[in-house]
């Protein structure tokens, strides 16, 4: 499945919907989005990953340089994650670095 | 037991077609849903660290060979860069660190690639890498050894 990111702001919150696989091929168009947002105030990065239907260590890196560029004062908040996502990010630790919630039911 | 091949060009990391190629064996394998992720997650560490490591800038071919049966998926990737084990590979330090957003990057991708196997083997033949991954079907996967990683019998 490929891979698309769309992001909007809204007073210092950045969104970032993740659609598709998150691999190595991938990596670098969201590694380019997080670098792109840093140029503006940051206080949270969400990002809706229900849609992300693949993610390997090479997306997992993608949240290390977020977490590089934005500082440990933001938040990174990822909504909606599938589950053999969540194995992914639990088992190397990275729950310990970014907060996992449920979708908001509208 | 069917037998299949996808040949990697060089210098290309696996993407939707090593997807395909490893879903396309799982259904005729029967593997589960949780099972075709964590095959398919094996095989693209396993390839991705081929092509950016072990080749790197010289580029090579990867080959990779699989197999459904009754039994599972086996996958045979092979490579003619420098030799190296996978399992030689131990991230287990950054694993229990507080952050592994701290520290250098990477490291975690052939940890995530055994830990999903049921078996992975490793030779080194005639100057070529030889990597075996093994799901079984009837395995809920990854639990075979006692800390959850893929043994080498």
């Amino acid at each position: 499945m490929s891979f698309r990111a769309k992001s909007t702001t809204d007073d210092g919150v950045v969104t970032i919907r993740l659609i598709g696989d998150l691999d190595s091929r991938s990596a670098p168009v969201l590694n380019e989005l997080i670098a792109e947002i840093d140029a503006q105030p940051v206080r949270r990065l969400v990002l809706l990953v229900d849609e992300l239907a693949y993610l390997s260590s090479a997306g997992l890196r993608c949240l290390v340089f977020a977490h590089q560029k934005m500082g440990r004062g933001v938040d990174i908040v990822l909504v909606g994650v599938r589950p053999e996502v969540a194995e992914t990010i639990r088992l190397t630790g990275f729950d310990r670095s970014v907060i996992m919630q449920d979708p908001v039911e509208t | 037991m069917t037998q299949h091949r996808l040949r990697l060009r060089e210098g290309r990391c696996a993407g939707e077609e090593l997807a395909e190629f490893v879903r396309s064996l799982a259904r005729q394998a029967g593997l589960d849903p949780q099972q075709v992720y964590r095959l398919r997650l094996a095989a693209d560490e396993i390839t991705t660290n081929i092509v950016l490591h072990g080749y790197g800038d010289a580029g090579g071919v990867v080959e990779i060979e699989g197999e459904a049966g009754p039994d599972g998926v086996r996958l045979r990737i092979e490579d003619s860069a420098p030799p190296f084990d996978p399992h030689t590979h131990d991230p287990g330090p950054r694993l229990g660190a507080a952050d592994p957003t701290e520290g250098p990057e990477g490291g975690f991708g052939l940890y995530l690639a055994l830990r999903g196997l049921d078996y992975f083997a490793y030779d080194y033949v005639g100057g070529r890498n030889l990597n075996t991954l093994v799901v079984r079907r009837t395995s809920s996967g990854g639990t075979d050894g006692q800390d959850g990683r893929a043994g080498d019998r």
